[in-house]
């Protein structure tokens, strides 16, 4: 009996159960795209937001403090980020011990007459011991602060004594007008302080091409549960008869696994279809999930993108095969892959990015196959970086693993 | 025809055959009887060359297929060439018609349509339902079809495990009319079997017990033969 035969007869199978097939994975490919929709929905919900109560004594509550306090109060930088709380001392020192306050400012007697005579009070600031991200962001306003004051301070000073050494006494005060207009203008652009800059916990992928990337993952690896017909193994009497007429294991493993990635392939068209057709009806839709997905910073050749798509798809065949050989059932096969897609995905950050996750869970999925076919997927949206060719020598060594996991399983089953 | 000498084998540390013997001749049909697991169908899976026994030598046609020669080695050409297996289960891709999945099996197209209708495979009458989904089919459909693929090439040799297990009568009318047709062709058939009609066909019958095989008396009945397990 040829190889060939072999191989036609297993490409007819596929042909007649794919219909049935793909009707399954499209109920598929609405549950995992409203999991997807609503995790990035849930996502831009919940920004990450750091805010910082600072305590402040007032040893001398009269109106201009009052007034320079409510000044710095309602600067819009500080403002976003801070929360002042009039306190005693002794109270203020109690909460900055219990992490109650980001840091406690001590305002001096005559503050706002000691800057205008000259004598300079000091504010001291006082930080707790074990320091938290909001009281490192304080600090740094503080000391930019003190910084730009000091500029300002040595402006004027250099002014005065310029003005009197020239005899031009009376042009101080347009001069210091003047001096105030260029700090106003360029020193306290808080531009030149704070750079506006997103990070994304999902890495180079914007939020939306992060969750589509693991979408399509969590899609193509539950798409292998109703591939049971061409993807599971043959009956043991059938396999037997094949290794008596000359087709070994290892070739009728292959062949079960070459239809399962033209499975996969052809599910991809299908989705690839209706997407097309979606946006043909659908025009400004497209439009924007077009401007969601694609960053316009993919330069990746074409080449590149399909070598990395068909290697995911081999992947993931492979993988379905080994889940098909060790389950030995279908039932137990289609239980295995939901489960082990489902943990494996969510280890990888596909449900929560992983920068999110414990530490221990993110190293733990760094090194699931997972984790490198979001990022073979996402790769087809931002690009791809400098993981590309480790991306794709990991995701060939997974597709010879499974495979053979899987022609190993069968093998000894069949010895038993 | 065959002569099995001295078969030894083993799973694990349980031994099933301890050295079983027996001899067909050309258009002789010969069963093996015996109880449930004492390795009936371990020795059919040996002489059909999809299990590796540990000892002993099988010969087919003056050409020796399995023996020792430091392992055991097996002629599988050979095997392949001259045998055709039935399985306990049937042999059949579920998906697939019948017509495809003895495609499989036959060299050609023209090679199985002539089966069809002057062949095997019409007195078996596969014909009647070849264009049915193979996991549409009863279970003597898929008896027969499992021979049909068995007998595919002509082999001289045919090997049956069990052929008539949960068949109806006429069913098993129709294979053992066909067994008939096989043997009047001098073709020979080694049958493990606990039907006492297929034994009716056997001229010589061996009951196995502890690995062995000891020939029984062909005129003994069911209720006899049991007494001999």
């Amino acid at each position: 009996m040829g190889y060939g035969r072999y191989l036609y007869a297993e490409l007819k199978k596929s042909a007649r159960a794919l219909p049935r097939m793909l009707l399954s994975a499209a109920a598929l490919m609405l549950l995992t795209g409203g999991i997807a929709f609503g995790a990035a929905r849930g996502m831009e919900r919940e920004p990450l937001a750091v805010g910082a109560d600072i305590g402040v004594v007032v040893r001398e509550d009269n109106r201009m403090t009052r007034m320079a306090l409510g000044y710095v109060e309602n600067m819009e930088s500080v403002a976003g980020f801070c929360r002042f709380l009039r306190v005693s001392e002794e109270a203020g020192m109690k909460m900055l011990a219990d992490g109650e306050l980001a840091a406690l400012v001590l305002l001096p007697e005559a503050l706002v007459e000691g800057i205008m005579d000259g004598r300079n009070p000091s504010v001291d600031v006082v930080f707790p011991e074990n320091a938290r991200l909001e009281a490192l962001l304080f600090r740094e306003l503080t000391e930019a602060g003190a910084g730009l004051l000091r500029v300002a301070q040595a402006q004027i000073y250099g002014a005065a004594d310029t003005a009197a050494r020239y005899g031009l006494e009376g042009q101080l005060s347009v001069m210091e007008a003047e001096i105030d207009g260029y700090n106003l203008a360029f020193a306290l652009d808080r531009l030149s302080l704070y750079d506006e800059e997103t990070v994304y916990a999902t890495g180079r992928l914007s939020v939306a091409q992060y969750y589509a990337a693991s979408g399509a993952v969590l899609f193509l690896l539950l798409a292998g549960m109703a591939a049971y017909p061409i993807m599971g193994p043959e009956p043991a009497a059938l396999r037997r008869q094949l290794a008596r007429a000359g087709v070994g294991g290892l070739w009728q493993s292959l062949c079960r696994w070459l239809c399962g990635f033209l499975y996969l392939l052809s599910l991809c068209g299908v989705a690839a279809l209706v997407l097309w057709g979606a946006g043909l009806c659908a025009p400004e839709a497209a439009a924007r999930l077009r401007e969601l997905l694609w960053s316009g910073r993919n330069h990746a050749s074409v080449w590149v993108c399909a070598g990395m798509v068909l290697l995911a798809l081999a992947a993931v065949a492979s993988f379905h095969r080994m889940i098909y050989s060790v389950s030995g059932s279908r039932t137990g096969g289609i239980l295995l892959i939901f489960l082990l897609s489902a943990v494996s995905v969510y280890l990888s950050g596909g449900f929560v990015p992983s920068a999110l996750l414990p530490r221990a869970v993110r190293a733990a999925g760094e090194l699931l196959p997972t984790a490198y076919l979001i990022r073979a997927c996402g790769g087809l949206l931002a690009g791809y970086g400098a993981e590309t060719a480790r991306c794709a020598v990991w995701l060939g060594v997974c597709t010879a693993v499974f495979e053979a996991a899987a022609y190993v399983l069968e093998r000894n089953g069949d010895r038993a | 025809m065959i002569a099995a000498e001295n078969i030894v084998s083993s799973y694990g540390r349980r031994k099933i055959l301890r050295g079983a013997s027996f001899t067909a001749s050309r258009g002789e049909c010969v069963g093996i009887v015996g109880a449930n697991g004492c390795g009936k169908s371990t020795l059919l899976s040996i002489l059909a060359g999809t299990l590796k026994p540990q000892g002993g030598t099988v010969v087919y046609g003056g050409r020796t297929v399995w023996r020792r020669a430091g392992r055991m080695r097996c002629d599988r050409e050979t095997i392949r060439r001259m045998t055709g297996y039935v399985p306990q289960e049937d042999p059949l891709i579920p998906e697939l018609t019948v017509y495809d999945n003895l495609r499989l099996w036959y060299p050609d197209r023209r090679a199985l349509d002539a089966e069809l209708a002057q062949g095997s495979l019409k007195l078996l009458g596969v014909g009647a339902f070849c264009r049915m989904r193979a996991d549409k089919l009863s279970g003597g459909m898929k008896k027969r079809v499992s021979i049909g693929i068995a007998v595919a090439g002509d082999p001289p040799i045919l090997l049956l495990d069990e052929p008539g297990a949960a068949l109806d009568l006429a069913c098993k009318e129709d294979i053992r009319g066909y067994l008939r047709a096989y043997l009047e062709r001098k073709g020979t058939v080694v049958i493990a079997t606990h039907e006492e009609s297929e034994l009716e066909l056997c001229g010589r019958i061996y009951v196995m017990k502890d690995g062995v095989l000891r020939q029984a008396d062909r005129g003994l009945r069911s209720g006899e033969l049991v007494k001999l397990f």
